[in-house]
């Protein structure tokens, strides 16, 4: 660090070689090395990538916290055995629920919901700002609901408490704008990969359901933040995945019929599952002020009398409960009532208002739903080679797919956490299925339903797929007789215009650039008497840019009002001319589009 | 100037980033041994919790109270759902509520991890046996036989391939069981308990030379062992040894009188014995008197023959048959067959088809006729 903060003299041996005109690029090494050096290493870019790893880090530290938080309230709240007492089961949610109530209503109203909308709207409406006090919220209130048996799970949370931390640093950083509204992700990222150990997942999640977009300008700090926050996890907490991986098989391509009508399946539930949350949210939110505070009451004891009733799975994330699943120890009727009872439960924890994330309890029903499927099917079935196992870890990217409608991710979470690539085809035909019947069913997804309930608009991946983008191939024109060649004579270019030549002409240069000149020019140059020149030794230099047909048309935008015409040639050839387009074509096609 | 004022900036820029750095370094390391701590602490507790459903587990477990051991296994696998131990005792207890596929999920999950675990591949043996599916649980036991075992590897092994040798015996893979029993004896050594073992199973898969040698060594090294000599004179008496069979099955009798089947064993030894003309060593008047009476004896064998069901008139062979035992019956006396000592081989040769037919047609013989049909048995071919 010392070597770095030097007190030079004012003026060094440099300045002088550089004020007497020399570049710096062509100053020799000694005296280029501490400037240009330090300037490549520190830039802004690098050092919001250093920063990403510390965000990591940071983040790893606080899910892991987060985790054993989790477990603490658990086995102090409902207890620590497998067989959990009656009274535990009905008293622990309930009380718990009061006190979060208050807690969200006083102290921390950000900590509300999932988190994942909160993080997309701290990256496009806050500036990536989020108060360091959501993520003390969020981490006390969720640990708390989950703890006690809530139907909701770590991940979102973990989500936000990353984005949250990473926020804190960004600001303490006094980061640009830019950079800070960039940071939400990067810290949202590595909470969510943290908490399901799975950074690949964790990075397509963050891309497709908080930014929205496909940005390559973040993705290495995303990339690099979700890696070292696993690192920090799997440090305390162990590499092992959240349930343990059967074995997975498909014999036979036919096979797929059966995960088909996984996906179909899915894809309703999917659907039950969303509509009751959009149905019920507002419902809830709009109730009266002190039905606020019992709200996450009431949910508790629900779900604790479901568990009194029989299933105790469903309360808290129920990863091990998935594991069972997955590993043959449920009967597919009783898996399948798992699934809707799951459905109900999570309702009831959401739209009360208590914190906590559907991540785990999405992945909850898909594989009840995937493994009670494929235990029906196995009994009509029998020669079906998949187990119940591979039938629930497709389930559950059948629900991701359809509920959370990630298909990306959905497909690469599934692999990531199998760890097996024969499963890809039976979870993408699955996927597929789920997706396009939840996405007809219900053309809005959920986080951007939840947004539009809170009277915000976001962007959303879903919302980019819909859309439909103009290209310049759809403003271009032919050429026609507007091109000419450099070696042209003018005088024989402007014996051959009439009255429906173009005001302006595209010259083609040699080898492949392109240049324009006016018709109005070329007379003035044939009046002074000039017309014996070719073209190329009038036309003006440097060369115009040109386009290709399938650049966007916002791309043209950039060229059009400064050169007159601009060419669109072919890729495989730049001295092809595909056509040309003017400012004039690329605002008729905007204006016929925003008609449309 | 301008390059003056980037060198300062560059300067402030400096002077901040490398302090944020290092102030970050400093709060990444100070947080991380806070968490660490947290860990332990965090750790240690979950060991604790799962130690104690643990040992729950195990003394329920071994009170043969399934349900309690499987809900305290389970609560155990909560605090550390990989352990090794947790996972077998859960899917031990899962098999004594004869839950086997659920357990069997759990012991496939082990041998993923641990394929040479020779309990985890018993225990699927025993499963796939139970199952029917002969071909795996032959797998199984195989690799429980060469897998790794705690404690003393070689007992454990050897019980293994006793367990293997008796469902091989179940069902009905005779062949394969022998085979394996000469593998398990070459490694016995000269236990007497494990020689007498040895010598149950060569007999039940009717291996009876080396039942016989398994007793033999049995009794060299515990000469008063009753079932060991049960044993060989049951072998012995397989092989057609009577008066060998005799000898041992006297013994067993007297040692345990209430032996019910060495005691009909040595009965029927002994009338073999008295029965059998061509012993060795009896006058011509001893011998004839012993056909005499085999020949009678064969004679009320064929009557006492029940009609077939459905059946008005004997079928043509007992017809034969009674045919040329009433032709002999006059010559059959002990003047007869002095004066024509070929009739013995006759009579013999009769009484022998008669005992024979009857024996397939007109149920299981004892007394006098299972004698008659073993002595046949002994002297057939000469």
């Amino acid at each position: 660090m010392k070597g770095i903060n030097l007190d030079l003299p004012s003026k060094s041996r440099t300045d002088v070689l550089i004020e007497n005109g020399a570049t710096e690029a062509a100053l020799p090494f000694p005296e280029r090395f501490p400037k240009a050096f330090l300037q490549s290493v520190f830039r802004e870019d690098r050092f919001f990538l250093i920063l990403s790893v510390f965000i990591g880090v940071f983040s790893g530290l606080a899910v892991v916290c987060f985790r054993f938080a989790i477990d603490w309230c658990r086995i102090y709240l409902l207890g620590s055995g497998a067989t959990l007492s009656p009274m535990r089961l009905l008293l622990a949610p309930t009380l718990a629920g009061l006190v979060i109530g208050v807690l969200v209503i006083h102290v921390f109203p950000l900590a509300r919901g999932s988190g994942v909308n909160q993080t997309k709207a701290a990256l496009y409406i806050y500036n990536g700002y989020i108060p360091i006090r959501t993520a003390i919220g969020k981490f006390i209130t969720a640990a708390l609901a989950i703890g006690s048996g809530h139907s909701l799970g770590p991940e979102d949370p973990s989500l936000q408490i990353g984005a949250c931390l990473a926020s804190a640093l960004g600001r303490r950083m006094r980061l640009s704008r830019d950079r800070m509204r960039l940071i939400a992700p990067v810290g949202a990222a590595a909470g969510l990969a943290a908490a399901f150990n799975a950074p690949i997942s964790a990075v397509l999640f963050v891309i497709e359901e908080v930014i929205g977009r496909w940005t390559a300008g973040i993705l290495g700090s995303v990339v690099l933040s979700a890696v070292s926050s696993v690192v920090v996890m799997r440090w305390f907490l162990g590499s092992e995945s959240l349930f343990r991986i059967p074995a997975v098989q498909l014999e036979r391509p036919s096979e797929l019929i059966a995960y088909s009508i996984l996906g179909i399946v899915g894809g309703f539930a999917s659907v039950a599952f969303s509509s009751g949350i959009a149905a019920l949210r507002p419902r809830f939110k709009a109730m009266p002020q002190w039905t606020q505070y019992f709200q996450p009451a009431l949910a508790g004891l629900l779900i604790g009398v479901m568990a009194v009733l029989g299933a105790p799975q469903v309360m808290g994330a129920g990863y091990e409960y998935m594991d069972e699943a997955m590993h043959g120890q449920f009967t597919w009727q009783f898996l399948a009532i798992l699934a809707g009872l799951k459905i109900v439960a999570t309702l009831l924890s959401f739209v009360s208002g208590t914190p906590g994330g559907m991540f785990a309890p999405t992945l909850f029903i898909g594989a009840m739903l995937g493994a009670a499927v494929g235990g029906a099917e196995h009994i009509f079935l029998p020669h079906l080679s998949g187990s119940p196992g591979t039938y629930a870890l497709v389930g559950m990217g059948v629900l991701f797919a359809g509920f959370l409608r990630a298909p990306m991710t959905s497909v690469f979470m599934v692999l990531e956490v199998s760890g097996n690539y024969s499963i890809i085809v039976p979870v993408i035909v699955a996927n597929t299925f789920a997706y396009v019947i939840s996405r007809g069913l219900q053309p809005m997804a959920i986080f951007d339903v939840l947004t539009r309930q809170d009277g915000l608009d976001l962007p959303s991946m879903e919302e980019q797929r819909e859309e439909g983008i103009l290209r310049v191939e759809d403003a271009m024109r032919p050429a026609g007789t507007a091109v000419l060649d450099e070696k042209d004579v003018i005088d024989h270019v402007v014996q051959g215009l009439d009255a429906k030549s173009p005001g302006v002409l595209l010259v083609r240069l040699n080898p492949t650039g392109w240049s324009t000149v006016t018709r109005k020019e070329l007379e003035t140059i044939v009046k002074e008497g000039k017309g014996g020149l070719t073209l190329g030794s009038v036309v003006a230099r440097p060369e115009i840019p040109y386009l290709h047909p399938d650049h966007p048309l916002e791309t043209a935008l950039r060229y059009v009002d400064r050169w007159p015409l601009v060419p669109v040639v072919s890729r495989a050839d730049f001295r092809k001319l595909e056509g040309v387009v003017s400012q004039e074509d690329v605002l008729e096609r905007y204006r016929d589009f925003g008609e449309v | 100037m301008a390059a003056d004022r980037n060198w300062l900036d560059l300067r402030r820029y400096l002077a901040r980033e490398p302090v944020i750095l290092a102030l970050l370094s400093i709060a990444a390391v100070i947080l991380f041994l806070a968490v660490t701590g947290l860990s332990r602490a965090y750790h240690a507790q979950r060991e604790s919790l799962g130690n104690r459903w643990f040992s729950r587990g195990v003394a329920d477990l071994n009170a043969r109270h399934y349900d309690s051991a499987i809900t305290e296994f389970r609560a155990a696998l909560l605090y550390s759902r990989d352990s090794y131990a947790y996972q077998l005792n859960l899917a031990e207890a899962l098999l004594g509520l004869k839950r086997t596929s659920e357990a069997s999920a759990y012991l496939l999950n082990l041998w993923d991890r641990e394929p040479e675990n020779g309990l985890v591949n018993l225990e699927l043996a025993r499963i796939a046996a139970q199952r029917g599916q002969n071909e795996q649980a032959l797998r199984y036991y195989h690799n429980a036989i060469y897998a790794t075992w705690p404690g003393d590897q070689t007992v454990e092994r050897r019980d293994t391939r006793v367990e293997l040798i008796e469902y091989l015996l179940k069902i009905n893979a005779t062949a394969q069981a022998q085979s394996e029993l000469i593998a398990l004896e070459a490694n016995l050594g000269d236990d007497p308990t494990q020689q007498l073992r040895v010598g149950d199973l060569f007999l039940q898969a009717r291996d009876y030379q080396n039942a016989l040698a398994a007793y033999r060594l049995s009794l060299k090294g515990d000469r008063h062992s009753q079932a060991a000599m049960a044993g060989a004179g049951s072998a012995a008496f397989d092989l057609g040894l009577y008066p060998e069979a005799q000898r041992y099955l006297q013994e067993a009798v007297a040692a345990a009188p209430g032996d019910a089947q060495s005691s009909d064993r040595l009965k029927t030894t002994e009338l073999v014995l008295r029965m059998d003309p061509f012993r060795r060593q009896i006058s011509s008047a001893q011998r004839d008197r012993t056909v005499i009476g085999a020949f009678d004896a064969a004679g009320e064998r064929i009557k006492s023959c029940a009609l077939p069901k459905g059946a008005v008139t004997p079928p043509a062979w007992e017809q034969d048959l009674a045919g040329r035992w009433a032709k002999m019956k006059p010559e059959m006396t002990e003047r007869g067959l002095r004066r024509n000592p070929d009739l013995v081989e006759d009579a013999m040769d009769l009484v022998f088809s008669i005992e024979r037919q009857t024996s397939a047609t007109c149920g299981a013989p004892t007394g006098p006729d299972l004698a008659l049909l073993l002595i046949a048995k002994l002297h057939e071919g000469n």
